[in-house]
């Protein structure tokens, strides 16, 4: 990603040298151009086409913008009603993403999640220990972790 | 033996983009300067006969998957269309026309059909050189 990335911002100041305007339009044209070059020859990279890996991260922004509202009403429903019926544990939760900020982004995307938070990385990376308010639904919330987040993140770093 | 193209290949790895990249501004240039579809297309095709030099016919098959016959003819296809679309209007073959847009950020920019004429071009060049280059390469 780094290099295809390096390379379009490089074709676009060569744009704008052949150009001779050096206007952010310029730059703007010169990066579509070489996005498109880039698009075109895109199985010559042993990576694949870097704007699908761009188009992930945004996807997982908006779904840790959309988490984000989902447990702060969770969490003001939990407040205001009159009796506390909750049922706190903690769960292990087995990773499947290896790299350290894999690890990371997916532990903090588990805390803005409704209704649990990380404790701690077991030793080996391997595990996730999750305090969850409700304990009863330990295997939906797993299965969503698993289904939303994990996915999002492997989708980028893939 | 067989040598090692590193130093080739690497090299190639980027030159053959901002060599594309001359093609792209070579074919825009050619409304207001020396340029056009003929030498951008022929600038696009000297980027992939480089590629052809650096790695084999089998390699750059599958990095661009096209059938340059088929390119030729859609080249010839937009030419066509584009010199034919001015009979809709009750206009003679080949009439042209263009018009200046403002999109944000890019500033005036002027929209003429005979880019798309000369897109025609810049196809059918590059499909006529990398089929007659392909063909020899591959007889034996």
């Amino acid at each position: 990603m780094a290099f295809q990335m390096l390379l379009n911002f490089f074709l676009a100041f060569t744009w704008m040298f052949l150009k001779t305007t050096f206007t952010p339009a310029s730059f703007l044209v010169g990066y579509f151009w070489g996005l498109v070059i880039l698009f075109i020859f895109r199985s010559y990279f042993s990576e694949r086409f870097y704007l699908h890996r761009v188009i992930a991260i945004i996807k997982l922004f908006f779904l840790f913008l959309k988490e984000l509202v989902l447990s702060n009403l969770s969490v003001l429903k939990l407040v205001i009603s009159p009796k506390l019926s909750i049922k706190p544990g903690i769960f292990a939760l087995p990773v499947e993403v290896e790299k350290d900020w894999e690890i990371m982004l997916l532990a903090n995307l588990i805390t803005l999640t409704p209704g649990t938070l990380t404790v701690e990385v077991s030793g080996d990376n391997k595990t996730l220990y999750i305090h969850a308010v409700n304990i009863d639904d330990v295997k939906d919330s797993i299965n969503g972790i698993k289904d939303t987040f994990e996915k999002a993140i492997m989708e980028v770093s893939r | 033996m067989k040598t090692n193209n590193l130093i080739l290949q690497t090299a190639t790895k980027v030159l053959v983009f901002i060599i594309l990249l001359f093609s792209v501004y070579m074919f825009f240039a050619g409304h207001y300067e020396p340029g056009g579809g003929f030498i951008g297309g022929l600038m696009a095709s000297g980027a992939i006969v480089l590629l052809l030099i650096a790695y084999d016919i089998k390699t750059v098959r599958k990095i661009l998957p096209f059938n340059f016959i088929k390119v030729t003819a859609t080249g010839l296809l937009f030419s066509a269309g584009t010199s034919a679309g001015a009979l809709f209007f009750d206009k003679p073959l080949l009439t042209h026309w263009f018009t200046y847009v403002h999109p944000p950020l890019l500033g005036k920019m002027s929209l003429h059909t005979a880019v798309l004429f000369d897109t025609g071009v810049f196809l059918v060049v590059v499909g006529v050189t990398m089929t007659i280059i392909q063909t020899i390469g591959e007889s034996e």
